[in-house]
């Protein structure tokens, strides 16, 4: 029990820690949070609608976009940030009540809130503009949105083990992200492909996640295809390995 | 209190390994500095690290009582680009103190002027070592484990350093690893030397330095 209490004190501490190291010292800092992602979504859009794709019926382009690529992003963005968190604060595992596993939940719930952040100021902006949306369910949209991320510190952390015994996986993952972005199903519904590529699109846990978050928010998407548990699945598979390797490379980091 | 039983580590190296800590056994007397004295890559720091749960060792167990330290010394411990004042608020909040007397404390001893509220990574060394002492002597603990840092600063800091653990020294003990004889000297009331993964223990100062003058 005082165990448990000690390391919610460290996750705490780390927060705030990581908020600064990440955002600079300013507030203004933690605006580019919110501005990256942005600007990714207004290059879709802008690319989406040079091509004249169309959005799946009853469903807005900026909405159906946004929903597609926060989730992605913050899958993404979790994974890398996890990935270095060991070797970015080696220096606190000094103190021993600071643990390697502490370092990677750290980042993963800032970057959950971040995005929460994100995706918040971009529907309400959108709201605004178009009026209050009809949310299909928050609860299935925030399960999405949780099981991205959640896989995304899963990833993270069996990179991080294994980068400790190999330095080629930390250069070889942010490639390894980027062909996922193709396999997520972020610009077409899973249901609309043709069935040879749905099933292999169906094999990548993001799809899953996406389809949770877009089936909860737009009332007339069909995410029959979509299973929770599938993800799930892959984040106690992968945390089992990435915890294993976490311990033995506990013994193995040389600080200094 | 703090208790080694049978505590080994290897480290592996290209020719092999190297059995830096050779079953150690010690039980280290509360409200006593010891002083533990070894030549370069003796493997004072490492088993320093043990002590504090730093590092684990790879047998024997240990039982600590009590609040014991992180290994205080001039690496590791702050991050670089936060300024001192931040890594005082960040050690005050996972050791569950009170941030402002942390800090305020540590400004006063470390007598960093305006570099408290500048980057760690603009720090000399001994900036850094005394940011570390003072922080770790703004916080309680029943055990201070100091790794060589206590010869830095001037006279007038190393006065303050000895003063600091005088008056602690009826509730906390400090456990010191040095290579240089006078720090023990100074601070220490028993003495220890590691040589050859082995520690001896020593009833007075000047009988363990001629055992570790001697080869």
């Amino acid at each position: 029990m005082r165990g448990s209490l000690t390391q919610l004190q460290v996750v705490h501490a780390l927060l705030i820690r990581e908020t600064k190291t990440r955002f600079g010292a300013n507030q203004l800092g933690y605006l580019w949070a919110f501005i990256e992602p942005a600007l990714w979504i207004g290059m879709f859009i802008g690319f989406y609608g040079a091509f004249g794709r169309i959005t799946p019926p009853g469903m807005s382009l900026v909405a159906y976009l946004t929903t597609g690529i926060v989730p992605f992003s913050l899958f993404r963005d979790t994974a890398q940030r996890c990935m270095s968190a060991i070797e970015a604060n080696k220096g606190l595992l000094f103190y021993p009540q600071v643990r390697p596993l502490d370092l990677v939940v750290a980042r993963g719930i800032l970057e959950a809130a971040t995005y929460l952040g994100v995706m918040t100021l971009f529907m309400g902006g959108l709201a605004l503009y178009e009026g209050p949306p009809r949310i299909d369910s928050m609860l299935e949209t925030l399960g999405g949105l949780a099981l991205a991320s959640g896989f995304g510190v899963s990833c993270g952390l069996l990179c991080c083990g294994l980068s400790v015994y190999s330095p080629t996986v930390e250069r070889l993952f942010p490639s390894v992200l980027r062909l996922v972005f193709w396999f997520s199903a972020v610009f077409h519904p899973v249901e609309s492909l043709p069935t040879s590529m749905r099933d292999v699109l169906l094999l990548n846990p993001v799809t899953h996640a996406i389809e949770l978050v877009r089936d909860g928010w737009f009332p007339g998407y069909d995410a029959r295809h979509a299973d929770a548990l599938y993800v799930l699945a892959w984040i106690l598979v992968l945390s089992f390995f990435g915890l294993s390797l976490e311990r033995m490379a506990r013994r193995r980091l040389e600080l200094s | 209190m703090i208790e080694l039983s049978e505590i080994s580590k290897v480290y592996p190296t290209r020719s092999g390994s190297n059995l830096v800590l050779d079953r150690i056994s010690f039980a280290f007397p509360p409200r006593t500095n010891i002083g533990i004295l070894g030549k370069n890559g003796a493997g004072k720091s490492t088993l320093l690290r043990i002590i504090a749960g730093t590092e684990q060792a790879d047998s024997g167990t240990i039982v600590r009582r009590g609040v014991v330290s992180w290994p205080i010394g001039f690496s590791g411990g702050f991050s670089g680009s936060l300024s001192g004042e931040e890594n005082c608020r960040f050690v005050a909040r996972i050791y569950g103190a009170d941030i402002d007397e942390v800090v305020g404390f540590t400004m006063e001893f470390a007598e960093l002027g305006e570099y408290f509220y500048m980057p760690v990574k603009t720090y000399s060394s001994g900036m850094r070592a005394r940011l570390a002492f003072g922080l770790s002597m703004a916080i309680e603990f029943d055990a201070y484990l100091v790794d060589e840092v206590t010869a830095v600063g001037d006279a007038n800091f190393q006065h303050k350093c000895r003063k600091a653990f005088q008056e602690r020294s009826d509730r906390s003990s400090v456990i010191i690893v040095s290579h240089q004889l006078s720090t023990v000297r100074d601070y220490c009331q028993r003495c220890a030397v590691l040589k050859h993964g082995k520690l001896s223990v020593f009833d007075s100062v000047d009988e363990a330095s001629s055992f570790y003058e001697a080869a």
